[in-house]
């Protein structure tokens, strides 16, 4: 691939000169939690807790009962909802932080993301990119929140990258 | 032995986890396992994930970025050094509270080997919910050159052992 078609590849939106502090985005898509993103991806990850992937662990518990997400797969999956919004164009992701799972997620539930832009700043490092941190939130299809968290990503800036 | 002659009370049961009287402040737990994450663990992740970006699927464009391959999600490489913790830190029971300040410092590729380590930085009870404590610590995982790749905070309620204060 010659590098003056790598722009072609993704979307013209989601520069780092597109976002502005205090910017809110509903993603378009919701991602329901089955087998395949809870029970398989928590045994991937070796997370040795059968509450993930034992239906019959947590029976009458205050969890609920059924198999109830890892946390972290609730926090990834909204992270890639919202992925193609604020990172179709990053360079890199950076970091995240104080992520809160709010409430048990059980398989079976529909994550919807939302997210705000907390701030909008020049990288010391990287001429061509800036880094931009977002607060993301994780909703179920019945309304309750579920996730909370922070993510920062250094994203490309369209004055450097759009011609490439 | 037939089964009907199957009595499981005569096995003895393995126990895995520790409590929250385990934990002390400083200790270091040397986690169980390391991983080699694939391009099949990664592909898999990213798409069930909904994170279809170029970065992590396309090795073409990734190598127009300057990497040697796809970039494996970091959310994965997280996934899967908390997975491998667990055991010691936090299978024995209670709800994950939060994770602070996880910064993922290199890229990491399919083909590249995590291990991963944890010391205790913090215990305390919960007023609230008896039986139970507050376990904090600080994990950070190496790749097969001994670079650090990501290191974070990690909270846990952590169920104290019955038969103990």
């Amino acid at each position: 691939m010659s590098e003056s078609s790598l722009s072609s590849l993704t979307s013209d939106a989601a520069w780092f000169e597109s976002f502005s502090v205090g910017q809110r985005i509903r993603h378009a898509r919701g991602a329901t939690v089955t087998d395949v993103e809870n029970n398989f991806v928590s045994k991937q990850v070796m997370n040795t807790a059968q509450a993930h992937w034992n239906e019959h662990y947590l029976k009458d518990s205050p969890l609920g009962s059924g198999r109830v997400v890892f946390g972290l797969i609730t926090a990834s999956l909204v992270f890639g909802l919202a992925s193609q919004d604020t990172a179709e164009n990053a360079l890199a992701e950076v970091g995240c932080d104080q992520l809160r799972f709010k409430a048990p997620v059980h398989q079976g539930d529909t994550v919807h993301a939302f997210t705000e832009v907390l701030s909008v700043e020049d990288s010391p490092d990287h001429d061509d990119a800036g880094l931009v941190r977002f607060k993301h939130w994780g909703v179920t299809h019945d309304d309750r929140v579920v996730f909370e968290g922070e993510r920062t990503v250094l994203v490309k800036r369209r004055s450097h990258w759009a011609d490439r | 032995m037939s089964t009907t002659d199957f009595d499981p009370s005569t096995f003895a049961s393995v126990r895995k986890g520790n409590a929250f009287q385990d934990f002390a402040v400083g200790q270091v737990f040397e986690h169980h396992w390391g991983r080699t994450i694939t391009d099949g663990d990664n592909a898999m992740f990213s798409t069930a994930m909904c994170n279809w970006n170029p970065m992590h699927l396309n090795a073409e464009f990734a190598r127009g970025h300057g990497h040697p391959d796809v970039v494996v999600n970091p959310m994965l490489v997280l996934c899967t050094v908390v997975g491998m913790s667990v055991e010691d830190l936090s299978e024995a029971g209670g709800p994950f509270l939060g994770v602070e300040d996880c910064t993922f410092h290199l890229p990491v590729h399919p083909g590249d080997t995590i291990t991963a380590r944890s010391t205790v930085l913090d215990t305390r009870t919960s007023a609230s919910r008896p039986g139970t404590g507050i376990v904090t610590w600080h994990t950070e995982a190496h790749n097969q050159r001994g670079e650090m790749v990501v290191d974070f905070r990690r909270t846990n309620l952590v169920a104290m052992r019955r038969d103990a204060s």
